[in-house]
Formats: structure tokens, C-alpha cells, sequence
């Protein structure tokens, strides 16, 4: 780094937390909606079935919001 | 008779590990939970941290000796490899902060090998979960003070999207950064300590368990139980290492996320 000129190695630092971040994404988009759908269950005694949709819906939510922040 | 005697001491052996193991008695009578072993560790930690950077900068000089030379690579390792890299020229300034929380979740983790100390304050959650909060309130104050409260949330809040999604992105985006981002960061800290000391517990305790048996085949297994005692104490040192550097890494990037410009 003497001669003046940025380091040029690729940066370990930024991928990893690109990593915490992407699993934090998908773990709070099933978080969430699977929160969400749960409470649906609750209310309207479907067994399941809405909280299994929330799930889903968070992790394609997630997916999304992923490929949106992240993707190049 | 001797069979007798070592059965007898079997039993006293706190066997099989739980989670009271971390919850450890006060020391002093009377005193409650505040005086513990962990809280002195915490003391100890404390001490030795300060005793080190006074001892090793009391006098520095150009040719470093080697305490100096150890002590200015730590902290040039933290403020190079830690607040440059990743929160980039304003990292330089959080350089001091990074360093002693790097040092101080790694030394608290090595007293996990250490004997006669033998087990981290971080294998309980009280220690990491206040470390977690410290960092959680450093970047939303850093956040709030650079953008201001209502350019900040924006910014965390409401990601470029349509806005016929924002109302289902933006849950997601609050409970990932508001609360999954303090929660990991105390829980990764803690369940890595927890589960190493449980580890050393078991293969150690349980070598002793088996050798109190009265089966020559049972007893010559505690052979490989103490082995592995010694192969995953090694492990830790990694896991110590690794932790604090995890923990230094991750307030790091909250903290540049908090100073970010907007995305």
C-alpha cells in the first residue's frame, strides 16, 4: 500500500456481511408473515394453513428484497 | 474396595452437564447474583485489557519492543482490518471502541480454556446480550444523529421498491434490522460459549464417569473421551478467536450501514 494506489483485494469483509445479511432477510421475512398467518390461524381456525402461506409469502418476500439490495 | 471408592466418587461428579452449570453461585454470602465468578471474570477481563495497553504504550519507541509490537498490531489489525475495511475513512474513529470490545469478548472467551477458570461469562446471555445492546445503541444513535430520526428510519425502513410492496417489504425490513440484528449478534456469542463449555463438559466429566465404571472395556473408552477433550479445547481457542472477531466485524458493518449515504 506504499505506492499509493487502493488496495485491490476483494474485500472479505463486505461478502460476509452480505451473507448476514441475506439470512437476517430471510429469517425475518418468515418471521413475519409466518407471525401474520399464525395470528390468521388463530382467528379464523385454519390449522395451519395460513401460517404455512405466511412462511412462503416471507421468503419469497425476502428473496426479493434481497435481489433488490444486493443484486448487482 | 477400590471399586467401591471410585463409584463413590462418581457419584459426586456433576454428571450428566446442564444448563445450571453457567448459572454459577455467589461468592461472597448474601451477596446475590452480583458477585459472581463471572462477575469477577468480567473484572479480571477489564484489568487485564488496561494493565496490557499501559504496560505495552507506557514508553513506546520507534523500535518496538515486543509487547509494544503485540499491542500495535492488535489495534492496527481492529482499525485496519475491522473499522477501515468495512466502515471505510470514518472507521479510523471507531478504531478504540472496536478494539477494546474485540478484546474484551476475546479474553472473557478464553477464560473458557483457561483452568481453574474454565468457563466464559459469555456462556451466559446476560454478558453478550449487554454487549449486543451497547452496539445496538451505538449505530441507531450514530444513525439518528447523522440523518436525522426521520431521514434514518426511511432510510431502513422503506427499500427502493414499488409501493404497492411496501407495505409487505417494510415489516420485514423493521424486524430484521431493529430486532433481528441485536438478537443474533448477543445469541451467536452466547450459544457458540454455551455450547463449547458444554462440550468440554462432557467429554471431560464423562471421561471421568466412564473411568469410575467397573468395565475394562468402558474404562479404556475414557481414553478417546479425554482425547477429545483435548482436541475441542484447541477448538475453542478458534472459536474464542473467531467470535470476538464476528462480533468486532458485525458492530463494524451496523455501524457503517447506520453512516451510509442513501443506497
Amino acid at each position: 500500500m506504499t505506492d499509493g494506489q487502493p488496495p485491490k483485494r476483494p474485500d472479505d469483509a463486505a461478502g460476509a456481511n452480505m451473507g448476514w445479511t441475506a439470512v437476517g432477510y430471510l429469517l425475518a421475512g418468515m418471521a413475519v408473515w409466518g407471525f401474520v398467518g399464525w395470528l390468521v390461524d388463530q382467528w379464523l381456525k385454519w390449522e395451519g394453513i395460513a401460517t404455512a402461506i405466511g412462511i412462503i409469502v416471507g421468503m419469497a418476500l425476502a428473496i426479493y428484497l434481497i435481489v433488490r439490495k444486493l443484486g448487482v | 474396595m477400590s471399586g467401591q471408592a471410585v463409584a463413590f466418587a462418581v457419584e459426586e461428579l456433576p454428571w450428566p452437564p446442564s444448563v445450571n452449570d453457567v448459572f454459577l453461585p455467589s461468592v461472597v454470602q448474601d451477596a446475590g447474583p452480583w458477585v459472581t465468578k463471572f462477575t469477577l471474570m468480567v473484572w479480571l477481563a477489564v484489568a487485564l485489557i488496561i494493565v496490557f495497553f499501559l504496560a505495552t504504550y507506557r514508553a513506546p519507541k520507534l523500535v518496538p519492543t515486543k509487547g509494544q509490537w503485540l499491542a500495535e498490531s492488535v489495534y492496527s489489525f481492529i482499525r485496519d482490518g475491522v473499522g477501515r475495511d468495512v466502515i471505510g475513512k470514518e472507521g479510523i474513529k471507531f478504531a478504540p471502541y472496536l478494539t477494546t470490545l474485540f478484546l474484551f469478548v476475546l479474553v472473557t472467551n478464553i477464560f473458557g480454556i483457561i483452568p481453574l477458570l474454565q468457563i466464559s461469562p459469555n456462556a451466559h446471555i446476560a454478558f453478550p446480550a449487554v454487549l449486543a445492546v451497547l452496539s445496538y445503541v451505538l449505530f441507531n444513535y450514530l444513525g439518528i444523529r447523522k440523518h436525522g430520526l426521520g431521514r434514518y428510519l426511511k432510510m431502513n425502513l422503506i427499500p427502493d421498491a414499488p409501493v404497492a410492496m411496501l407495505p409487505l417489504l417494510i415489516p420485514i425490513e423493521f424486524f430484521s434490522t431493529f430486532i433481528l440484528r441485536p438478537l443474533t449478534l448477543a445469541l451467536r456469542l452466547f450459544a457458540n460459549m454455551f455450547a463449547g463449555h458444554m462440550l468440554l463438559l462432557v467429554f471431560t466429566v464423562g471421561g471421568f464417569v466412564l473411568l469410575g465404571t467397573n468395565n475394562i472395556l468402558t474404562q479404556s473408552v475414557s481414553l478417546v473421551s479425554f482425547a477429545m477433550a483435548i482436541i475441542l479445547t484447541l477448538f475453542e481457542v478458534i472459536v474464542a478467536l473467531l467470535q470476538a472477531y464476528v462480533f468486532a466485524i458485525l458492530t463494524a458493518s451496523y455501524v457503517q450501514g447506520a453512516l451510509a449515504d442513501e443506497h
